[in-house]
């Protein structure tokens, strides 16, 4: 199936990300709604300045960057940190660059990234069982879109095991891709700022998990791991595809002789 | 004389990748009709850059297969009429290249006006002939796909029998009754390299007789299975010092008639067909034709080429062979390459779908940003001399931004001539 304009993309992420938000409401339902207006306000605010001061049409691409980060923010974080944050997520990980699909980092990641670093007493919050199933069907319809890689999905995966298994823990399979499953789907696989190329994917997939389980400095795997493991392995990307486009150059090069 | 080989010998290629066939409204493989048409012309897209010398001047009274004008760069190619008539337009285009060339019927019957036998002489070599006699621009090199100069000397040559799409005119239909001149063809064909003449072709019906040098070669699969370049890519990968040419089929039985009846044959078999076409059909008409006049359809909108790749024309492209009728209301492209390079506001979504649009082993992602920024060293490195527009219809279709990634490959490839030359 094919995507043929960024709305459409931004659309479908959003319609993947409906079930994990229904779960949060369920799991959080005092603040997700002042969390969501607040998100959802402060994105459209710095879009529309942006398509303001650069005279172009209002985007909405931020929409999915609020509902990422209403997921996975804490229960009890206030709303100036989440404002605070938040707004420069959005201009520094993604609007300053051109908006989406400009940008070679997640500014979902770049959030969550900023609360962490600027906030050491907020802990994001660790998904659910029922978020991670939630997870499930956006991830297949995304899949089916082609917007995410399976090879991601997978390198993660292995890249985590053969990490944790190497490090001589007890692991366990189920906590372990509950604890991935949603920062992985939105966060590391990410089609904008993951690897292009796709032997890049497998490589950047199993970067990233292992990583993540480095980061997370024990068998279980914490969020803010996820968040950071995403960070880095998106920085790391370009040096990825950079490194299989050389690699591939010499393959074709050879079949010419 | 056409002996057919055996087909489990053949080299056998299954294409995956590339785009998915959108099949609506397929022909009847059968030639229903001979359509002549009141105009025809030649058109400065298909020769790209060419800068005519004109033998003629509009209102002339010409015949079918008199020289119309020639490459002023290289005065050796020549560029024949396809039907008799009288020539009502001669337009330039920027920089004093051809934009288009059309020839009115007036009332005359080209079909037997055509017959003129001219001064074709055995001795002559095929390039001279070729050359003089309007078959030469059915050439086209590869890397750039361009009209080969008069002197190059390609490594190989590939004669493309192979269509996917059930729209397109079966090969094997079009070239019943005129094996014997395809024959012919592919033998002048072989003087003109000393590699191998290959014929890439759909399993089943040989086109192909044993010759020396002459080599048959089946493909299978996808959409991209039909084009040259995923061929070449197979075959006999190109770079800037290993220069191929691609022809089609009906151009090398058209090369044939030339040899053995010293006439040249304009008529090609064109596949009218398409979502808004009443009755899909294969006609037989001449190249250039003015597809309003041939399609006998005044409210449709005809595009040259097949529904994915091909773009609202007034006249047949000069490598089309096929014309598909769409409904008028169909929303307009921005024209010219200026006013999409400016609509492609868009960002490139790395999609799985891209991935999958490309048949040959090429990079899509990198390649499409190399393009997109006019990085003409990195698209090399990643191997767009294999590509002409064609192949990377595909990718212009899945990606996000709007992209004319032919447009892009094109003045990426301009750029690249200019320094090689």
């Amino acid at each position: 199936m094919a995507l043929r304009s960024l709305s459409r993309m931004s659309l479908l992420l959003v319609a993947a990300l409906l079930m994990p938000l229904i779960v949060t409401t369920f799991e959080k339902p005092l603040q997700f709604a002042p969390h969501l207006c607040v998100a959802l306000v402060t994105v459209l605010f710095w879009e529309g300045s942006f398509a303001i001061l650069r005279r172009k049409p209002v985007s909405f691409h931020g929409i999915t960057t609020a509902l990422i980060v209403c997921v996975l923010i804490p229960r009890d974080l206030t709303l100036w940190q989440l404002v605070f944050a938040l707004s420069l997520g959005v201009v520094l990980g993604e609007l300053v660059f051109g908006g989406r699909g400009f940008s070679f980092l997640n500014a979902a990641t770049v959030t969550l990234s900023l609360l962490i670093f600027s906030f050491p007493q907020v802990e994001l919050a660790a998904p659910s069982q029922t978020l991670a199933l939630a997870t499930l069907p956006g991830a297949v319809m995304l899949l089916a879109f082609g917007l995410i890689s399976s090879r991601v999905l997978i390198g993660c995966v292995l890249g985590a095991a053969a990490v944790l298994a190497s490090g001589s823990h007890q692991i366990d399979a189920v906590s372990t891709l509950t604890a991935l499953a949603f920062g992985l789907v939105f966060l590391t696989a990410y089609p904008l700022t993951a690897a292009a190329t796709n032997p890049g994917r497998w490589f950047y997939g199993a970067f990233a998990g292992g990583l993540i389980v480095v980061l997370s400095q024990g068998a279980t795997l914490n969020t803010e791991a996820v968040v950071f493991g995403s960070l880095i392995a998106s920085i790391f990307a370009p040096l990825i595809d950079h490194l299989v486009m050389l690699t591939h150059a010499r393959r074709r090069r050879a079949r010419h002789v | 004389m056409c002996r057919p080989k055996g087909l489990e010998q053949l080299t056998h290629f299954t294409i995956k990748g590339g785009a998915k066939p959108s099949v609506t409204n397929a022909p009847p493989q059968q030639i229903a009709a001979t359509e002549v048409p009141d105009s025809v012309a030649l058109l400065g897209q298909d020769m790209l850059d060419m800068r005519p010398k004109y033998m003629v001047s509009e209102g002339d009274v010409v015949t079918c297969g008199q020289t119309l004008f020639s490459d002023r760069s290289h005065p050796e190619i020549a560029f024949v009429t396809p039907i008799s008539g009288v020539v009502s337009q001669l337009s330039y285009g920027p920089r004093r290249t051809l934009s288009a060339c059309i020839i009115y019927t007036e009332g005359q019957s080209p079909q037997s006006e055509n017959a003129v036998v001219s001064d074709f002489n055995a001795a002559a070599s095929a390039r001279d002939v070729l050359l003089s006699r309007g078959m030469w621009p059915a050439f086209r090199t590869r890397p750039f796909g361009r009209i080969p100069t008069p002197k190059a000397v390609p490594e190989a040559i590939f004669v493309n029998a192979k269509t996917t799409s059930p729209l397109a005119p079966d090969p094997a239909v079009v070239l019943d009754g005129q094996l014997d001149a395809f024959c012919t063809g592919m033998s002048v064909l072989s003087a003109l390299t000393e590699g191998i003449v290959y014929i890439c072709q759909s399993q089943g019906v040989t086109l192909c007789p044993e010759m020396d040098r002459v080599q048959a070669v089946t493909f299978s699969g996808s959409p991209a299975a039909g084009l040259a370049g995923t061929h070449i890519d197979r075959l006999h990968p190109v770079s800037l010092d290993r220069q191929v040419w691609s022809i089609g089929y009906q151009d090398v039985a058209a090369i044939g008639h030339l040899f053995q009846t010293g006439r040249y044959h304009a008529e090609r078999v064109v596949s009218i067909a398409g979502p808004a076409a009443p009755e899909p059909r294969l006609v037989q008409t001449v190249l250039g034709a003015n597809i309003a006049d041939i399609s006998r359809n005044e409210r449709a909108c005809g595009l040259s080429g097949d529904p994915n790749s091909g773009c609202a024309a007034q006249f047949l492209g000069r490598f089309h062979d096929q014309i598909t009728l769409v409904e008028n209301e169909a929303p307009a492209k921005p024209s010219g390459w200026i006013a999409r390079l400016f609509s492609a506001k868009g960002a490139l979504v790395p999609t799985q779908g891209i991935e999958r649009a490309l048949a040959i082993d090429i990079l899509p992602i990198p390649l499409m940003r190399a393009l997109s920024v006019g990085d003409s060293e990195a698209a090399v490195r990643l191997g767009c001399l294999a590509l002409i527009e064609e192949d990377v219809a595909a990718l212009s279709r899945q990606c996000t931004s709007g992209a004319d990634y032919g447009e892009l490959l094109r003045h990426v490839l301009d750029d690249l001539m200019k320094e090689v030359a």
